[in-house]
């Protein structure tokens, strides 16, 4: 079986944005292609209109040098076109195989029997009578996957599958793919890490503000030159020093820490225990869903504990809220930007304005101090270079890594003795990956300390001068960054051991 | 073949003018809507909608009894904003507004024989806090036992509605009333003072403008007004912030409720003068419709109150006149919302006219 799918000159342009520039593009069966790009470079758009989601402007679709008219995902479906998007489309409350056949009118036997066969070829394990909200995203990713097989497909189109999936979830995709492969069937797949794309894939399509930048051959290709490609700059690259001189100035301590939750769909805090000193990063590792946004709430306020649990500068805070502890200058970052860290529809100033910190005088004498928000508001956009001067603009309207910049300097801009983060780069493009980098080791160097909690190894071994791992509500040892490769943060992440 | 000659384009931002317009589209689309019905109905739709939106307020009796009835709309519809502003669907204002109207009302049967400046006074205040008692149920209901603040405020209100029977039937009835459900009057130290001779208008109007320019002090310019706007949006991001977010929710039904509260006592002290059953027509639930109308915005529900406020005085004159029922009223309230969520649509999307494109065949 051949398969060969081939776009010519495509474009779409949205008011303000030209989301694909005349792009054109040959696929054939039997390799896997890379679709690289940073977030708005197009490529998200590019599948869309090949899995018939959105209808181009310009341009045409061949599908075996057949001219093919997608007007909705049902045309792509019909032409054996399977498209696993980031963010799953199952219904949590059926059961897998509800899930499976919800869109099928052969006989239920039949479709178990053929699902059963099909899982058996690639080694798929998965409870088909289960509810989907009981499995991992691993899971329900291959719930999707199996979705398109059942059909038999021929494209398989993948967007940023791995950003839900843990280390072994990610090898396990990737053999999987490479078996679909050699069985003929046509992969693409979109993605903006590096490392996939070289571990992965055969061919390699860059895209740019909505341009093709370069096509070609893995075998050709270096990260260095792919990321130059994908940025178009020349990317600097960073990596901590860890301090030698230590002088070893103790700033929190946390003394047998517990929670214990009554929903169900929350983690247990069991005994967790460190301490953290002046200037330093301390990285908390983990797969997600093992405690980490408990453990954020805890030590942001948002859940209190024992008071003697949390001890800042040698006082005890586990009692205080977020707004009081902000006064003895920590700061949080949380993971969810559009729900927690900011609200979408507020205005850049209003959201600043969540962080009424010590002597903000934002709101003097119980009244909205307009004037002073929206000087510190310039301040921070200036000053953590976000790419608007407008603070009263909807924050909507600005991209992921604009708000996360928001978002950190607002925490930052006080100059707090220690930042809590979690997932700062969560979802953004490799400049403002970068940048928050590099802003995370400035404040280190300031002698300001980090609790970093994140499920990104790379960002941790390459920020932190301590990490642990949290699985199961526990934390693990810490170790010396130096000492930790990712390997040994692979296999504590999956509840495995070391030394 | 031709292609599709409209497009439906989705907007970059809602704008600020389309934002106002919509709810001045809902009424035209309503007059026309109403014109239709009344042309069924065998009437000349435009004499008809001269008598049910001219005719009303074509002389000052008229028009005084325009702010009279918008009054109780507007200071509801005002205290519901803080509600829906904060996503809290509180429905149950006409229940709020039948317990303050008890409250105040039982404390102004208790000085039916007695005169003094300070009686009206107390019997604004008791029914401001019967109805903010009354609107904590759902708030604390909804905050401690997840319960849903529409289906419980709204269920409050027959509960309320079916008190009040009970009251002017039985323990409150007047005792020299000949059984007939409803209270003694109410001495005159406890109504409202008249504002022109031989005219209804009391001075609650001014109770409820003055709930306006407060209520936007408050949301507009206070830290409480912030942090009940941010609890709205996002109990999360309020908790991150250190707000109390419960609180908020439980302030703003007390808000509202206090609102509907003064609605209900502005009502037995100022037109009506003792407790019956029928306080009110309905207010509690057509401030919903004014709230929305006024795009939740203090001026556009003054405005809001006083357009909808006009379609209770065209049935009123439509039913004498014209001999149809005054629910016709009723008929233009709910046109105005369904045209007002139809056209809400505009809001976030556009439409495009593009011409006829000939394909070539």
């Amino acid at each position: 079986m051949n398969t060969n799918l081939k776009v010519t000159n495509i474009s779409k342009i949205y008011p303000g944005c030209i989301a694909n520039d005349n792009v054109s593009l040959e696929f054939e069966s039997g390799k896997i292609y890379a679709l690289l790009g940073e977030n708005g470079a197009g490529k998200s758009t590019l599948v869309k209109i090949l899995s018939g989601v959105i209808q181009p402007d310009n341009g045409q679709i061949f599908l075996n040098n057949k001219v093919l008219k997608l007007n909705s995902p049902i045309d792509a479906k019909k032409n054996k076109i399977g498209m696993v998007f980031q963010h799953f489309n199952l219904f949590e409350t059926l059961s897998v195989f509800e899930n499976l056949i919800i869109d099928s009118n052969e006989s239920r036997i039949n479709l178990r029997e053929n699902i059963n066969i099909v899982m058996q070829k690639y080694n798929f394990v998965i409870d088909l009578d289960i509810p989907v909200l009981n499995l991992s995203a691993g899971q329900k990713q291959k719930v999707e996957i199996l979705k398109c097989l059942i059909r038999k497909l021929e494209v398989l189109i993948m967007d940023e599958p791995t950003s839900v999936l843990t280390e072994q979830e990610t090898n396990e995709l990737f053999s999987s793919l490479k078996k679909f492969s050699e069985e003929g069937i046509l992969i693409i797949y979109i993605t903006h890490k590096l490392k996939e794309v070289m571990s992965l894939c055969d061919e390699v399509a860059v895209m740019r503000k909505g341009k093709l930048v370069s096509t070609g051959k893995i075998a050709d290709e270096k990260i260095e030159t792919l990321a130059i490609k994908m940025v178009g700059q020349s990317l600097k690259t960073i990596k901590k020093e860890i301090l030698k001189e230590n002088t070893k100035e103790q700033l929190v301590k946390i003394v047998d820490l517990n929670f214990k939750s009554d929903d169900p769909f929350e983690t247990n805090l069991s005994n967790i225990n460190f301490e953290l000193n002046r200037g330093e990063c301390l990285g908390i590792a983990g797969i997600s869903g093992n405690g980490q946004s408990e453990l954020f709430q805890i030590l942001s306020g948002e859940i209190t504990s024992e008071n003697n649990s949390i001890l800042f500068n040698n006082k005890q805070i586990g009692k205080l809220n977020p707004q009081e502890r902000r006064q003895y200058l920590l700061a949080f970052s949380p993971e969810d930007r559009m729900s927690q860290a900011a609200i979408p529809q507020l205005t850049i100033f209003e959201n600043v304005a969540l962080n009424n910190f010590k002597d903000s005088n934002f709101f003097k004498g119980g009244l909205i101090n307009e004037k002073k928000i929206k000087e510190h508001s310039s301040k921070i956009l200036s000053k953590f270079s976000v790419n608007t001067n407008n603070v009263e603009l909807k924050s909507q309207f600005l991209s992921g890594g604009n708000l996360q910049k928001l978002i950190i300097g607002r925490e930052l801009i006080t100059s707090p003795e220690l930042l809590i983060c979690f997932n700062p780069t969560w979802g953004l493009d490799v400049g403002a990956i970068n940048y928050i980098h590099e802003t995370l080791i400035k404040i280190n160097e300031q002698k300001k300390s980090i609790i970093l909690i994140s499920t990104d190894t790379d960002e941790l071994l390459k920020l932190s001068d301590k990490i642990c791992v949290i699985y199961k509500g526990k934390l693990s040892k810490i170790m010396d960054a130096n000492d930790v490769t990712s390997e040994k943060l692979g296999l504590l992440m999956g509840g495995g051991e070391i030394d | 073949m031709g292609e599709k000659l409209i497009k439906i384009v989705k907007r970059d931002e809602v704008s600020k003018s389309i934002f106002f317009l919509t709810p001045i589209l809902a009424i035209i689309l309503t007059l026309i809507g109403g014109g239709l019905i009344f042309y069924f109905l065998g009437f000349n739709p435009l004499e008809a909608l001269k008598f049910f939106f001219i005719i009303p307020i074509s002389d000052v009796y008229g028009f005084s009894e325009l702010l009279l009835k918008a009054t109780p709309l507007c200071l509801i519809a005002i205290g519901l904003s803080f509600c829906f502003k904060s996503n809290n669907w509180n429905i149950g204002a006409e229940g709020q507004l039948t317990f303050g109207g008890i409250v105040g009302g039982g404390v102004a049967l208790l000085f039916y024989n007695q005169e003094g400046f300070y009686i009206l006074p107390i019997v604004i205040l008791a029914g401001a806090i019967g109805g903010m008692l009354y609107a904590m149920i759902p708030a604390i209901l909804k905050t401690y036992f997840n319960t849903n603040e529409i289906l419980v405020s709204l269920m409050l209100v027959y509960v309320s509605k079916l008190l009040l029977d009970y009251l002017v039937v039985g323990p409150w009835s007047n005792p020299e009333g000949f059984n007939f459900p409803e209270t003694r009057q109410f001495s005159d130290s406890a109504r409202m003072p008249i504002l022109f001779e031989g005219l209804r208008i009391h001075a609650g109007i001014f109770i409820a403008l003055a709930s306006v320019l407060i209520s936007w002090f408050i949301f507009y310019k206070t830290y409480l007004g912030f942090q009940m706007k941010v609890s709205g949006f996002s109990l999360k991001t309020a908790r991150y912030a250190g707000y109390k977010g419960k609180t908020m929710i439980i302030l703003v039904f007390m808000i509202s409720g206090a609102c509907a509260g003064l609605a209900g006592v502005g009502e037995i002290t100022g037109p009506i003068g003792q407790l019956h059953r029928m306080i009110s027509p309905d207010y509690g639930f057509t401030a919903i419709i004014v709230a929305f109308l006024g795009r939740l915005n203090p001026i556009g529900i003054i405005f809001a109150s006083l357009v909808v406020a006009l379609t209770y005085l065209g049935a009123e004159t439509a039913q004498i006149f014209l001999q149809i029922p005054k629910y016709t009223g009723q008929v233009f309230q709910g046109m105005i919302l369904f045209f007002l969520l139809a056209s809400d649509y505009l809001l976030f999307f556009k439409i495009k006219f593009l011409g006829i494109k000939k394909n070539e065949l």
